[in-house]
């Protein structure tokens, strides 16, 4: 199976057990790259760096939650942390996530492109279209249209169909010989091998060519997280790998299925792309040992209800205003697939537990490591999926976690054979194509 | 004791401008772009003190030259040129004290993604960031950026006025101490020191607040290089450093003192800011061996005209191909780099002349000697100007960069005239030691 790390340049865990010392330096990157390299001792696929751009006030109408929370931010740009982690690993792949709504496609298919270069290939571009009215109003972007709505966000998608296009283009606008350096004619580059793209879309244009070499990818990784049915369409399109969020394993199985008959529809190999689900195992010295330490996280029912209303207050509803210990109020949820989840899992519950018991994990793994290595065998099994993405909440990072997963959990799928001991290709195309 | 000079380098991400010299691994001049070459030569210049590393930049493979992208290409004068906000944070990490600073357009880049992605790398390089602060100067560019023209260049320099206007604000959007970490509490931040800027200007529109807090220097340090009067009003206002290609004594004091007057007239220490003058000391073993080097520059061949041309070309978009090589000028204008182009009229009557001294990055006054003997012209030239400082452009190979950071500097170090150690964590205020 494919493994790989969700997380963000957020400070990591602050207040707890087992934080340390880290949220006090994490804004050096320090403490990421060390993350990074212990996900390369267990050889993960990638780093993935997930984004968002703005700080939301909609709670209450402050930045009270949001701040003493930082389930969103402080966010510290992914770009110039990827860069800094590829030069500090050799092998791991590292993904960044950029925003179609607010670059310009020339500016980031320039920016992959220079990563891709100085991570000798290990780079990815996760795509999200994703994008909040208090993020549109940083970028002076006032069309009504793409305000929040679910028409807005199928419109987002459409941009950004041409944005990848576009992207793509630049990429490939060098040939990849193009670079020809030959000293006794004193030409450094064929001229004949770059092309302008001349790019005339409905929502971006651009002349190109790039001015970057083609890069050791040349077409760095795609990753896409979409859970709606148009953004699944666009994954099949562009995507070697998804971030994938549904929730059991029939859902499970049926985003897979969703997605490869999507890519079979948009003339691709399904093999082409690697569904990776969210997962957070809670895990122990024994099965016991570990389902008491989910239970005990379970019992910070405060702590989690204001996690849980802080990640969900990013759009434009005041959840301040809707009484906790009534049943789960109607949520609007303009065309995002991780708001109908939630309402689908939590029918029936108060506000209150509904926010308790969620999660953001596609399936509940709990157990000593041999135990979650065995379930983690089965689901893949059962739901046909490609590997798992760890995550321990935004703003919840430690480096025990870390050290549990890499240490404790990974040797034991290692040991199952299911997954790599070394790493046999040197890109992150290649780490993704490997089985 | 004698005043003391700053030092940096004009670097870009591209190939070694020597890519055909003996000096230069062939395996380097193609993956230059992993930047290891860069990396060596940033530690270079920490080892010599140097205060910053400047990279400049630009967003366009050129055809100015012949309507074709050959020359461009052929010789790689714009392109490829890698990001720099890319390698920045990677030279920030394989350092401890030299500032890096990066060229980012107003003209391109979203007002709060690029205070995000620079505030993001002074975190990171626990506050040695910079940036320099251009408005672009090429249609070129702005035709990949969903734009026809440029705008004029008197409205980009208005633009750049408001864009770091937004900056700041969005820089400013976070107090220094909002950052409280209170465990009795569970705070993480406190809200009251965070607000959104709802900046609504002529250009810009921009809610904010930034979702980084206040970066370690409070803004980075803003280097400009405008030379025209409505571009050294700009600097004047705004920046820490400057960049000046300023030709002759003469010339470089009328420049800074130019500078230091528009600054009291603004109501700024005209000691805040540093103007730096771009300079190619040419140094050898002895005098004999550094005038031969100097001599077989001066005569280029038939493909360093090109390349001075196609250069030319790129920065004025002037089709240098339909003006005869040999005749004196025509009259010329550009909507791109205008102070570039008057200086490239200057450098002699007919386009061959000028190419001539631009291919060999012709400097007035020019340094050749062995590195004791630049290191005393350079401190006389220092002290007629007044200040602050040199820009090196050159290097080209490891050899040609360590001729000037271990050869040239320990020379300036040994007459008292650079730092031999760092005594500040931040970039602005190693700027603002001497």
């Amino acid at each position: 199976m494919h493994l790989g790390w969700f997380t963000n340049f957020l400070p990591p865990s602050w207040n707890r057990t087992w934080s340390g010392r880290a949220a006090d330096t994490w804004a050096s990157g320090d403490f990421h790259i060390n993350v990074a390299r212990r996900l390369e001792e267990g050889r993960l696929d990638y780093l993935l760096l997930e984004d968002s751009s703005y700080v939301s006030n909609t709670y209450g109408g402050d930045f009270e939650l949001e701040l003493a929370q930082m389930s969103r931010a402080p966010k510290h740009d992914p770009m110039p942390l990827a860069a800094a982690i590829t030069r500090e690993t050799r092998n791991l792949g590292v993904i960044a996530t950029a925003n179609t709504t607010f670059y310009p496609p020339y500016l980031l298919a320039r920016l992959i492109s220079t990563l891709d270069h100085i991570s000798r290939g290990r780079i990815g571009l996760n795509v999200v279209t994703g994008a909040p009215n208090q993020a549109l109003a940083n970028f002076g972007i006032s069309d009504a249209a793409l305000k929040d709505s679910a028409s807005a966000h199928d419109l987002r998608y459409d941009m950004a169909d041409e944005f990848v296009e576009l992207v793509v283009k630049l990429w490939e606008s060098w040939e990849r010989d193009a670079v020809i350096q030959d000293r006794e004619a004193d030409r450094y580059i064929e001229s004949s091998k770059v092309h302008t793209v001349d790019y005339d879309g409905q929502y971006h244009r651009s002349r190109g060519p790039l001015n970057t070499i083609p890069s050791p990818q040349y077409r760095p990784v795609i990753c896409q997280a979409g859970g709606s049915p148009r953004g699944i369409r666009f994954a099949a399109k562009y995507a070697s790998t998804i971030v994938a969020l549904p929730k059991g394993e029939d859902y499970m199985r049926k985003y897979c299925d969703d997605v490869r008959r999507e890519m079979e529809a948009a003339g691709r190999d399904p093999e082409e792309c690697k569904i990776l689900f969210l997962v957070s195992p809670t895990l122990g010295d024994t099965d016991a040992d570990a389902q008491r330490r989910r239970e005990a996280d379970r019992a910070r029912v405060d702590e989690r209800v204001r996690q849980r209303l802080s990640l969900m207050s990013g759009g434009e509803t005041d959840y301040s205003a809707y009484p906790l210990d009534e049943p789960l109020p109607e949520l609007d949820a303009r065309g995002q697939s991780v708001t109908d989840t939630f309402v689908r899992m939590n029918a029936g519950k108060t506000f209150r537990s509904a926010l308790a018991d969620d999660t953001t994990e596609s399936v509940e793994l709990v157990g000593a490591p041999e135990t979650v290595a065995d379930r983690m065998g089965e689901v893949l099994e059962s739901t046909t999926g490609d590997g798992y993405l760890f995550y321990s909440g935004s703003g919840q990072l430690t480096m025990r976690y870390v050290d549990e997963v890499i240490d404790g959990l990974v040797p034991e799928l290692q040991r199952s054979g299911l997954a790599r001991t070394e790493y046999t290709g040197s890109t992150l195309s290649e780490h993704l194509a490997e089985f | 004791m004698v005043k003391k000079m700053h030092l940096g380098w004009f670097m870009n991400f591209s190939r070694s401008t020597a890519w055909t010299s003996p000096w230069v691994l062939e395996s380097e001049a193609r993956e230059w772009m992993n930047g290891d070459y860069h990396i060596d030569w940033v530690r270079s210049m920490e080892r010599a003190g140097f205060d910053y590393a400047m990279l400049e930049d630009s967003s366009m493979v050129a055809d100015g030259y012949g309507g074709s992208m050959e020359v461009d290409l052929k010789h790689s004068l714009y392109a490829p040129k890698g990001d720099p906000l890319s390698i920045a944070p990677v030279l920030a990490k394989a350092t401890e004290h030299i500032g890096i600073i990066s060229t980012a357009s107003t003209s391109f880049y979203p007002p709060f993604l690029l205070a995000r992605a620079i505030a993001t790398i002074d975190h990171i390089s626990g506050g040695r960031a910079g940036w320099n602060i251009v408005t672009s100067s090429e249609d070129r560019a702005a035709q990949n950026f969903n734009l026809d023209k440029l705008y004029e260049h008197d409205t980009r320099y208005e633009m750049a006025d408001e864009f770091v206007e937004v900056a700041e604000k969005l820089w400013s959007s976070w107090d220094a101490d909002a950052v409280v970490m209170d465990r009795a509490t569970g705070t993480y931040v406190d809200h009251n020191k965070v607000r959104p800027i709802d900046h609504v200007g002529e250009y810009f529109k921009v809610r904010g607040p930034l979702n980084v807090p206040r970066p370690p220097q409070g803004r980075p340090v803003y280097c400009q290089a405008g030379g025209s009067p409505r571009g050294r009003q700009f600097a004047a206002a705004h920046a820490d450093t400057i960049i000046s290609a300023a030709q002759g004594i003469e010339d470089m004091r009328e420049f800074r003192d130019d500078i230091r007057r528009r600054m009291i007239d603004l109501g700024r220490d005209p000691d805040s800011c540093k103007v730096m003058f771009i300079t190619t000391p040419v140094l050898g073993n002895t005098e004999a061996e550094a005038k031969e080097r100097w001599e077989a520059m001066l005569h280029p061949t038939q493909a360093g005209v090109d390349v001075a041309l196609g250069h030319m070309g790129a920065l004025t978009e002037i089709d240098f191909t339909q003006i005869d090589a040999d005749k004196p000028f025509p009259e010329l204008t550009t909507n791109g780099h205008r102070t570039t182009l008057e200086k490239f009229l200057k450098l002699g009557k007919t386009p061959r002349e000028a190419a001539g001294k631009w291919a060999i990055r012709y400097t007035d006054p020019t340094f050749v000697g062995t590195p004791e003997k630049v290191a005393a012209e350079m401190s006389r030239v220092f002290d007629e100007v007044g200040g602050d400082g040199f820009l090196i452009a050159a290097g080209g190979s490891r050899r040609g960069i360590t001729e000037i950071t271990d050869g040239l500097v320990g020379a300036l170090q040994q007459l008292g005239r650079t730092r031999t150690s760092y005594n500040h964590a931040h970039l602005r205020d190693n700027l603002m030691e001497f």
